[in-house]
């Protein structure tokens, strides 16, 4: 025993001497990863009672008009068929919108888009009910509908919302562009555009209620518990405490399932729960997911950039103009990070943007996976690409000359300090890829098959910003045998964040993270924590589970020294073993201090709730701190190019990123894979495809996401740790962030191999063939 | 719609069950034998996350039919929780954070497993055919690949 503390005591030693910390820094295992791997069943669909019923949701067939006649009778009269919800069916408030009331949940009597969700049939089996909600036949008025978001701004444009079709508008006031043109050498304007992507997580968006104690309880796939309980709440017209919600494990999310179709299915399945007093199942499809779900912006930027004649950046002014669809779900919040990044990771002393969230009667659109950022770096990185190359500059070099380093100003003028890791990012991915040995090689290619560089730079603004207060709270319990149960109203979906804050509460208390176990969170448990967005579980919620386990542990020290009859201050805890730091061989194993604590009657539960500090910004000009700190990160893909065929494939992927501090390195190497290849399906061949307002590809066949033939051979990922002033440990945010730079890097890599400019997403073979034929630059959308 | 009585070896029990003509097999699998592993993602083919063996082929379940099972031999994850092999690939899965949303890991699995009785030092090409069939929209596949390797070789016996 005194080996093993000695051994403890020397370990914790180095760990101090390096500035380490115990646990943090160290792979570890999830706490739900046996789950995952044994296929227990976990998930909603897998959790249905004995006798649970299913509802089909149904949606417009047109996109814009007013319901003149539903007929229900085929469908009512089906085999199997309990009955059919439409909005005559809600008792309450007939509204599923995240935060513009501007979202019915059943359309009536006004249908913006086909997705609109028009009622649901609830029938005993699930091929029944989806046989009776084809028989549902609707006669519309139709209405004149737009579907380009430029069209949408037109004064004469048909107004799909009362209030007429602009969302939400946002600006950048930053110096003095004029001045800032009038000095530049040389100027350039053009224009970019992306594409509808669909999250596809892999477990469509499903919700179950049970009928329960005068409510239901509901068990779903979603990333807020708490907001769905109130959405659901309304739609019942019940007290929020008759609307019990609890989030099973989800198979993923990426956005969508933190906007409002969680509230619709949920509120359906609730809805028929009450009505029938039956458990009710009501899933989406695949089809129905794609079609129904918020997917991420097209936007169109317009990028006038003046540059001196050395290659600095003087001045930009962007118009950014975000496709919202039919209903603004967290557009609104999209448009506004989107506008914050429009110069990316650069200094531009002058700076004008002008942003329009609007409507128009596509399907509607929402949160994704790096929120606005990925449409604005794509708009930026193109332009600083096409910079470089009429300057004549080599585009590293341009790039190096004009990226932020501490002292230097983003586009809200925050200045950056030595928490700026972006120049340390791009040392790492210049070197691992060889840069600049291959760019000069590749300037002299022959033949038909020929490789190019591209390059992007990240900066992104870590937590809520501008979205709204930024909080998290964590309950902890030590219970009686030793183990520790965390609970929060924050959400796993797939990231390994809430290991991550158990993994902060490890550290704390020093029990290993084997003895922890996650509380599925519950809104009659756990307290509400905003929602679970923005990467933000490990910044805010593990300062929160700090703050828990701190107190916590001032609790059990005492205790623990009474065992070990030494000062409080001289007890270190390790591994489940509390000693002396003066004499290693005193021991006292923890689950014997937590007996204590019990016999004592000391409590062993504490809630740990943390706020980020304010960050003020003005509205009118956009200037300000909206972001407490920062991600960064470089990104370097090599393409080969087939010049015949415009076929392409990424053939290495070199990506850095600073992450303040890696809490779990392995989890945070997952978060650069996975968003790197989810960006490299946005790069190269995902795209939801709209004719008229109806969706033409809603499954996985005719929609794109990468396998695993898709990914490039070499991938080489690093991790950066600059700490940051806001998370636990200097931690700063990572799922969102890698999924933002493939855009632009890959259609700058084409262009390097090819000559061709892709400036609409997604770069696909026949673009970059119809550049070759028409010649470089002719090409026109 | 007539019911008809088949018999189907799964994970190595015989199981007489009443089908429809239409019910796919994953249905018979999830809701009848309460096998959760096997999971849907798209209802179409696409996915794989369904993916289970059938007389030893890996198959997407929610495109065969359960009729056409008579007589057949299917095995799910659950089916193989005591055999080592799977016993290394889930410890590799676990140890190289493989698994993050979780939903695809059976299915990947059983691919995977597939792969590792056929070989004990797969290449990387041939780890990314054995799993081609699979979406994984979390992880990029690099870990997953990574685990697979490693959990392809055989320790000492």
């Amino acid at each position: 025993m005194s080996e093993q503390a000695s051994k403890l005591l020397d370990s914790l030693k180095v760990k101090a001497e390096r500035g380490e910390l115990l646990y943090i820094g160290e792979n570890i295992v999830r706490v739900d990863s046996m789950e995952k791997v044994l296929g227990s069943p976990v998930y909603t669909g897998d959790l249905l009672p004995k006798g649970t019923v299913y509802a089909k949701l149904f949606h417009a067939s047109v996109p814009h008009g007013i319901i003149k006649r539903m007929d229900l009778g085929m469908a009512r009269s089906r085999p199997g068929v309990l009955g059919v919800l439409t909005s005559k069916d809600i008792p309450g408030l007939n509204e599923s919108a995240a935060v513009l009331q501007d979202r019915q949940l059943f359309a009536d009597p006004v249908v913006r888009s086909t997705g609109d969700i028009l009622g649901a049939v609830i029938a005993e089996t699930s091929p029944a009910a989806a046989d009776a909600a084809g028989k549902i036949e609707v006669d519309y008025d139709r209405l004149p509908a737009i579907f380009d978001p430029l069209e949408a701004l037109g004064p004469d444009a048909v107004r799909i919302h009362e209030k007429g079709n602009i969302a939400r508008q946002m600006k950048i006031r930053k110096g003095n562009v004029e001045k800032g043109f009038a000095d530049s050498e040389f100027i350039l304007e053009k224009t970019y555009r992306t594409q509808f992507q669909d999250a596809a997580p892999l477990e469509p968006e499903v919700g179950l209620a049970i009928p329960e104690d005068g409510g239901v309880r509901i068990i779903g796939s979603m990333q807020s518990p708490h907001h769905t309980q109130a959405a659901v709440a309304k739609v019942l017209r019940l007290p929020p405490e008759k609307v019990r919600v609890i989030q099973a494990v989800t198979g993923g999310a990426f956005g969508p399932k933190s906007d409002e179709t969680p509230y619709d299915v949920c509120s359906t399945a609730a809805l028929a729960a009450v009505k029938f007093r039956r458990p009710v199942y009501c899933p989406m499809d695949r089809e129905d997911s794609m079609i129904m779900h918020t997917k991420r912006h097209p936007f169109v930027i317009s990028h006038k950039t003046g540059v001196s004649k050395d290659g600095m950046l003087l001045a930009d002014e962007s118009k950014i103009v975000g496709d919202t669809g039919a209903y603004a779900s967290l557009g609104v919040f999209v448009i506004v990070r989107a506008t914050f990044h429009t110069v990316g990771a650069y200094e531009v002393p002058n700076v004008k943007a002008d942003s329009n969230l609007v409507y128009t009667n596509n399907t509607y659109t929402g949160s994704l996976r790096g929120f606005g950022g990925p449409q604005a770096v794509f708009a930026f990185e193109s332009q600083m690409e096409e910079l470089a190359r009429e300057l004549g500059m080599d585009p590293l070099e341009f790039r190096l000359k004009n990226m932020l380093v501490p002292g230097k100003k983003n586009a809200t003028s925050a200045v950056m300090d030595a928490s700026c890791g972006l120049s340390q990012c791009v040392e790492k991915v210049v070197t691992s890829s060889n840069y600049r040995e291959k760019a000069a090689r590749y300037r002299n290619q022959m033949g038909n098959v020929r490789r190019g560089l591209g390059i992007a730079l990240l900066m992104h603004g870590n937590s809520l910003g501008p979205e709204g207060n930024d909080y998290g709270a964590v309950h902890i319990e030590v219970l009686s045998d030793g183990s520790v149960s965390v609970g929060s109203g924050l959400t796993e979906y797939g990231t390994g964040a809430i290991s991550g804050i158990m993994q902060v509460a490890s550290s704390v208390l020093g029990v290993p993270l084997s003895r922890f176990r996650l509380e599925r969170p519950d809104t009659s448990k756990h307290r509400e924590s905003g929602p679970t967005v923005a990467s933000r579980v490990v910044v805010i919620g593990g300062n929160a589970s700090k703050l828990a386990a701190e107190k916590l542990r001032s609790r059990i020290v005492p205790i623990a020294a009474g065992l070990l009859r030494v000062d409080p201050k001289d007890v270190a805890i390790a591994d489940g073993v509390a000693f002396d730091q003066r004499n290693p061989s005193k021991t006292v194993q923890w689950e014997t201090v937590v007996a204590e604590a019990y016999r004592r009657g000391v409590s062993l539960r504490e809630d740990g709730f943390f706020m980020a500090p304010p960050a003020p910004w003005d509205q009118e000009v956009g200037q300000g701190t909206p972001y407490v700190q920062y991600t960064w990160g470089a990104l370097i893909v090599e393409v080969e190019v087939d010049l015949g065929t415009g076929s392409y494939r990424v053939v290495g992927a070199h990506a850095a990123y600073d992450v303040g501090k890696a809490v779990n390195p392995g989890g945070v190497l997952g978060q650069i894979y996975g968003g790197t290849v989810q960006g490299l399906g946005y790069a190269m061949m995902e795209e939801l495809l709209h004719k008229d307002g109806a969706v033409v590809n809603p499954n996985l066949g005719d929609y794109y996401v990468p396998t695993s033939m898709d990914i490039p051979d070499e991938f080489k990922a690093f991790i950066v740790e600059v700490p940051g002033p806001l998370g636990p440990f200097g931690a700063k945010i990572i799922a969102e962030p890698p999924i933002v730079l493939p855009g632009p890097a890959v259609r700058n890599a084409v262009l390097d191999a090819t000559g061709v400019s892709v400036d609409d997403l997604p770069v696909t073979p026949e673009k970059v063939l119809m550049g070759m034929k028409l010649g470089p630059r002719a090409r026109s959308r | 719609m007539a019911k008809r009585v088949i018999t189907l070896n799964v994970n190595g029990t015989e199981h007489p069950v009443q089908v429809d003509a239409t019910d796919r097999l994953i249905d018979l699998l999830r809701d009848q034998l309460n096998l959760k592993s096997v999971k849907e993602g798209c209802s179409t083919g696409d996915c794989g996350v369904c993916a289970v063996l059938v007389d030893g082929k890996l198959v997407n379940s929610c495109l065969m039919l359960a009729g056409q099972c008579d007589g057949r031999r299917v095995t799910t994850l659950e089916g193989l929780v005591d055999d080592p092999t799977m016993k290394r690939m889930q410890g590799s899965f676990i140890a190289n954070n493989a698994a993050q949303c979780g939903f695809c890991t059976p299915a990947m699995l059983m691919a995977s497993w597939d792969l590792a009785r056929h070989s004990a030092e797969p290449s990387n090409e041939e780890i990314k055919v054995a799993i081609s069939g699979i979406l994984c929209r979390c992880t990029g596949y690099y870990q997953i690949i990574d685990s697979v390797r490693e959990g392809c070789k055989r320790g000492e016996k």
